[in-house]
């Protein structure tokens, strides 16, 4: 999992779930991008928790990657 | 053969115990000109979004954070070796540029979450007669926007709280707000490697002082969010 500190308040998150969120947020979000180059898939997506706005927002980003590459 | 490509470096001419990559493939480093990219060879072109892959990318990203600052790419970048270096000798300035930027930094993260509020004072009373239909669209439509504005001022005031707590630490920034939402506030900070303590007991101060408040601050991260540089080869050098 990720090596990074957290401060939290608040029970309702739990630590290893947060790791990977914010994991998923950085790599799916952000970073240098090749225009046409990427292709993801997630379609039987092994990750299904909607449980924070990073999350909706990363599927978000993926959904729209594939509708882009549809597109052309 | 396709490349996997995981983030770009500079000043790096070996790999120490380099993590697998996605799919467990080797993870070398890929030499052009003063530039370098980790990149594994990928027989797939489209790549799943899996908890595995997803760790391994940020795995194999971080794996040089502690030698040099990565600007890393996004997830699922495949690419034939001779687009990876059509890329790297169009963009070279423009990397370099990014890589001086980033030189010496980490990235740090602030997100505040809010809790559903309940005891938020109510909104005021419009002091019309409830005579019509149209009197109670307008009466409505004046309260909605007195709670969109309440909205962006505790937005504005989040934004003020975590600037002020971290005045003098950040070399940039990229701050999201997001008034109507739980998660309203999410801040990726660049900052010096040797500030990263100071970071972190400025943002537990600012936590202790509003415990009403949920914060997740994690770092630090590889500087993914100051690596958007927008490589559009066909709407900018007509090449596909």
């Amino acid at each position: 999992m990720a090596d990074f500190d957290q401060i939290l308040v608040g029970e309702e998150w739990e630590g290893s779930e947060l790791s990977l969120l914010e994991t998923l947020d950085h790599v799916l979000n952000r970073g240098l991008v090749i225009a046409g180059e990427i292709t993801i898939s997630v379609a039987n997506i092994d990750l299904i928790f909607i449980g924070l706005n990073v999350m909706v927002s990363s599927v978000e980003t993926a959904q729209e990657v594939l509708r882009k590459r549809e597109l052309q | 053969m396709k490349l996997y490509a995981y983030c770009l470096t500079e000043g790096l001419d070996t790999l120490d115990h380099a993590p697998t990559g996605i799919s467990d493939a080797k993870v070398s480093l890929f030499k052009h000109e003063e530039l370098g990219v980790l990149v594994s060879n990928s027989e797939i072109d489209v790549v799943r979004v899996t908890r595995d892959n997803a760790l391994a990318h940020a795995a194999v990203v971080r794996s040089v954070l502690d030698r040099t600052t990565p600007l890393p790419f996004r997830f699922g970048t495949v690419v034939d070796e001779q687009q990876l270096k059509s890329y790297l000798t169009a963009r070279k300035s423009a990397l370099q540029t990014q890589l001086e930027h980033v030189r010496g930094c980490v990235e740090m993260n602030v997100k505040i979450i809010q809790q559903v509020q309940n005891d938020e004072p109510p909104l005021p009373e419009h002091g019309l007669a409830p005579e019509g239909p149209g009197t109670a669209f307008l009466a409505e439509k004046r309260r909605e926007i007195i709670g969109e504005e309440r909205k962006t001022e505790h937005g504005a005031e989040l934004s003020t709280l975590v600037r002020e707590a971290l005045e003098g630490l950040i070399k940039d920034e990229q701050v999201t707000l997001r008034p109507a939402e739980r998660l309203v506030f999410a801040a990726a900070h660049l900052v010096e490697r040797s500030s990263v303590q100071t970071f972190r007991e400025k943002m537990s101060e600012a936590v202790k002082r509003r415990p009403e408040l949920h914060f997740l601050v994690s770092g630090p991260w590889p500087p993914y969010s100051f690596a958007n540089i927008e490589l559009e080869f066909l709407t900018q050098f007509g090449v596909t």
